[in-house]
């Protein structure tokens, strides 16, 4: 899956991808237009369940980051590729030698 | 002032979202179990001032934050040590480390304050996030109520898991039937240590996005975006704060 989420398969994938992008980041005028293309493809109750779950993720992040909860053996294993993908395996905490 | 209500939002939510999202935010000005109310929206207000900080858009730009020395912007009315936490978490979690955790509850936050803390601080996260998506405006930090804190420690804790001590999972009792019900992801037990600030998180993680057991079941769906939407979403949020969890 590339960052847009057009191959994914996923239906209104790239829609969704925009709007998840600019629902944490600070672009208002991105953000309008992101929420406009959402309601108009999906509606309303897509719109707020899609910032519902950019919401949670927003801070479910910061949890597990500020509190240094490991990532599941398996789970890892599972998304492997998913997270490859994504770019998430090229994250990690800063290597000690970096901190002083 | 501070109530968060959804009566004449943008957009239609969902029921048992417009019920917990405003009791979450109403938590926010109640006396905690480690820290009174004043702290708690002192907390709260400091999370939304962090965007325009310099030391923070510094350290964000930097190889590594904790090589960046300096003051951080701020509204006065915590210790530079909570702000700092403050400023971190909300900038740049996804450079956390455990050494830095050590030396913030080693330096005199205690670790209960600092669970706390984190649960305050995600709180605003996920409201204000939630009604910017939606296009509405974020609420009011609530007022400050009377009260004293009510500690209450789990008895039966994990301190291998996580930085932070956790609920332990391999006993029984009322707090692990309450938070590990099901088959628990690690993220459950994040803040167990503070048993109301694990329950308040996971009232809001429930309706925002969904339960484990509704997680798990793939056959039906529960929102207006499907499954696969949804871990899309969820998905590249957490790639956005490089966020390995």
């Amino acid at each position: 899956m590339g960052q847009s989420g057009d191959d994914s398969g996923i239906p209104n994938a790239a829609i969704l991808i925009e709007f998840a992008e600019a629902a944490v980041g600070a672009d208002t005028a991105r953000l309008d237009a992101a929420r406009t293309a959402v309601i108009d493809a999906m509606g309303g109750a897509a719109l707020s369940d899609a910032a519902g779950v950019a919401a949670l993720f927003n801070a479910i992040d910061r949890v597990a980051d500020a509190t240094g909860i490991p990532l599941e053996e398996e789970k890892a294993e599972m998304t492997e590729g998913m997270r490859d993908q994504l770019g998430i395996n090229a994250f990690g905490a800063v290597p000690e030698s970096a901190e002083a | 002032m501070g109530s968060l209500s959804f009566d004449i939002a943008p957009a239609p939510v969902r029921d048992d979202v417009a019920a917990a999202l405003p009791r979450v935010w109403a938590r926010i000005g109640e006396p905690g179990s480690w820290l009174t109310a004043e702290q708690r929206v002192a907390i709260a207000a400091e999370a939304r001032n962090v965007a325009g900080c310099t030391l923070c858009d510094d350290r964000k730009a930097a190889v590594s934050p904790y090589a960046i020395t300096g003051e951080h912007s701020h509204l006065g009315a915590l210790l530079e040590a909570w702000v700092d936490v403050i400023h971190r978490v909300i900038s740049d979690p996804g450079r956390l480390t455990e050494r830095w955790f050590r030396e913030v509850t080693d330096g005199g936050i205690e670790v209960g304050e600092y669970v706390e803390l984190i649960g305050v601080v995600v709180s605003v996260v996920a409201v204000d996030t939630y009604c910017r998506g939606i296009g509405m405006a974020a609420p009011a930090i609530p007022a400050a109520a009377a009260g004293a804190p009510s500690p209450d420690t789990p008895d039966q804790l994990n301190t291998e898991l996580a930085w932070v001590p956790t609920l332990d999972a391999d006993v029984d009792g009322p707090l692990q039937a309450e938070f590990y019900a099901g088959a628990p992801a690690h993220i459950r037990r994040a803040l167990t240590f503070v048993p109301a600030t694990a329950r308040s998180f996971w009232e809001m993680a429930n309706t925002l996005y969904m339960t484990g057991a509704q997680m798990r079941d793939f056959g039906t769906e529960y929102r207006a975006i499907s499954h696969a939407q949804i871990e899309m979403i969820a998905g590249r949020v957490s790639a956005i704060n490089q966020c390995v969890y």
